[in-house]
């Protein structure tokens, strides 16, 4: 069943798993899960909207990499669309902006062919 | 069922009783599966009554408790899941009826060679996933009725229950005796250092949280600080695996780089799953330096003699398991005599709906260039309190000796 907290809308034929306000140990796990589901739908790109997300913990950034390991080992993409500075923040300390590509708009995420990842 | 017997109401009530007993309850959980086996054979006039486990790893239903059946448990039976007769009822996960015991119908030799004639079962259930089979078999051919499945399934319920609870205590007291022995109480003695720890389980399930300090016959003394992702039993056997891991790549290369990649592709080819973060230091022999990869962790925070502490300026480096060919970073760090570093997990700094720099200041500000153990009863009073940790949280803090004393040392 779709998680309530993770709504998912499909865009041009890539699922594109919206984010909440706070991503963090107490929502981990729903994280993972909405995005292990929507990459069920088939290999290929996944876009995980984090727009209005202000906050996001160790635990979110974890849901985020096993999304994104999962999807590399199926052949796929995962790209994010990141523009708070708190989460920019965490994702500069941790390394983990060298390893998922993400965009600072929706359609520069959906537009971005693959290989062609550019994290500002 | 039309016309109701109140005999057979009245023996079918007792038999639901011997089964819900509470005084069950106050039997340890294995005592309470052999009774429950034992009671469910009476119940059903069953001659065999056997539980298999799932295991997860191996897709396997394990023999595990048994009653007229003994040489099931003893042989150690192994089901596939899906195949023979236990196995679909863990696959279609609904109670099966056999009326002919054969290789056609039953996988498992035992069964058929006893004799056994008519069998049903049922899945065993937990958090509404199926992690065993019940079944009872009869040497004389019988039909097993809806009523038959319908109290087997209540004994199946109830075995279900005890199992999990038999398996969260197994798994609690495995994971307190792994943090016992890999977490070290005891820190190296190093000439021209002091150190300190602490470790504080998080309030939900123990996970994955370590620290180590160790000396290389080089004179070359390591720390690392490391967070697997998850928790409880698995996450602290992942945990174990990648301290050894680094303590043996670590006496093979002084260059953390290298180390730290190792650790990296050894953890992608085996735990392809797992996901860690690791701070790895390698301190030079006279301790004035160190080398330092990061890998997803945060940065260790220095704090020099009369000056402010800081977070030691890192770069940083992907975290384990992330990515494949993943070369990270080396910094060096000078470490002027009387400096203090204090190395720490994500449950330090980290609290709900706050960005990560401030808990990040409210350490610098908490650690100052005094002795660990003072610094480390610092730093877990101005950070943690009185709250119970949410996560793990495992500190370190190393000094080295103020010049002088060095000297006096020396």
């Amino acid at each position: 069943m779709p998680d309530a907290r993770f709504p998912v809308e499909m865009i041009s034929g890539v699922p594109v798993v919206v984010t909440p306000e706070e991503v963090d140990i107490t929502n981990a796990g729903g994280l993972r899960t909405a995005l292990l589901e929507a990459a069920g739908n088939g290999p290929g790109r996944l876009v995980v909207d984090m727009t209005r997300t202000q906050f996001c913990d160790t635990a979110g950034l974890h849901a985020l990499m096993l999304a994104h390991k999962r999807a590399v080992a199926e052949s796929g993409d995962i790209r994010l669309v990141v523009t708070s500075a708190a989460v920019l923040r965490i994702f500069a300390i941790t390394g983990l902006d060298d390893v998922i590509p993400h965009f600072a708009t929706l359609e520069e995420a959906l537009a971005a062919t693959s290989g062609s990842a550019e994290s500002s | 069922m039309t016309a109701v017997d109140p005999v057979s109401v009245e023996a079918r009530l007792r038999d639901i009783q011997s089964i819900t007993d509470v005084a069950l309850s106050r039997l340890d959980d294995l005592d309470l599966l052999a009774e429950l086996l034992d009671r469910t054979r009476e119940v059903l006039q069953a001659d065999t009554a056997a539980v298999l486990l799932l295991d997860f790893s191996s897709g396997q239903l394990i023999a595990t408790a048994a009653a007229g059946l003994e040489e099931e448990v003893r042989q150690g039976v192994r089901i596939p899941v899906g195949h023979g007769f236990a196995g679909r009822i863990a696959a279609e996960h609904r109670p099966v009826v056999l009326d002919r015991v054969d290789h056609t119908t039953v996988m498992n030799p035992i069964l058929w060679s006893k004799g056994i004639r008519s069998m049903a079962g049922v899945p065993m259930v937990a958090s509404g996933r199926v992690i065993g089979v019940l079944h009872v078999g009869s040497l004389t051919p019988r039909r097993f009725t809806s009523g038959d499945v319908e109290l087997l399934q209540l004994a199946g319920d109830r075995a279900a229950a005890a199992v999990q609870s038999m398996t969260a205590a197994a798994d609690r007291a495995a994971v307190t005796a792994l943090q016992r022995s890999l977490v070290p109480s005891a820190l190296p003695a190093v000439a021209g250092a002091e150190m300190a720890a602490r470790y504080i389980p998080g309030s939900g399930a123990v996970g994955g949280d370590w620290y180590d300090v160790f000396t290389l016959p080089t004179g070359h003394v390591c720390v690392t600080v490391g967070d697997v992702a998850g928790s409880g039993l698995a996450a602290a056997v992942i945990m174990g695996r990648m301290r050894s891991t680094l303590r043996a790549y670590a006496l093979e290369t002084t260059d953390p780089s290298e180390v730290v990649g190792r650790l990296d592709r050894k953890m992608q080819h085996f735990e392809p799953d797992a996901l860690a973060t690791v701070v790895y230091a390698v301190m030079e022999p006279g301790l004035h330096q160190m080398h330092v990869a990061l890998a997803g962790h945060f940065p260790p925070v220095i704090a020099r003699p009369g000056q402010p502490a800081e977070l030691a300026d890192i770069r940083p480096g992907a975290l384990i398991g992330a990515a494949p060919r993943t070369r990270r970073p080396v910094t060096t760090v000078a470490v002027p005599p009387g400096a203090l570093l204090c190395f720490y997990t994500d449950g330090l700094v980290e609290r709900p709906g706050e960005v990560i720099d401030e808990g990040l200041d409210r350490l610098c500000r908490a650690v100052t260039a005094q002795s660990p153990e003072a610094a480390c009863a610092t730093v877990m009073g101005a950070l943690v309190g009185s709250e119970p940790a949410r996560d793990d949280i495992a500190l370190l803090m190393i000094r080295r000796h103020a010049g002088r004393e060095t000297d006096t040392d020396a």
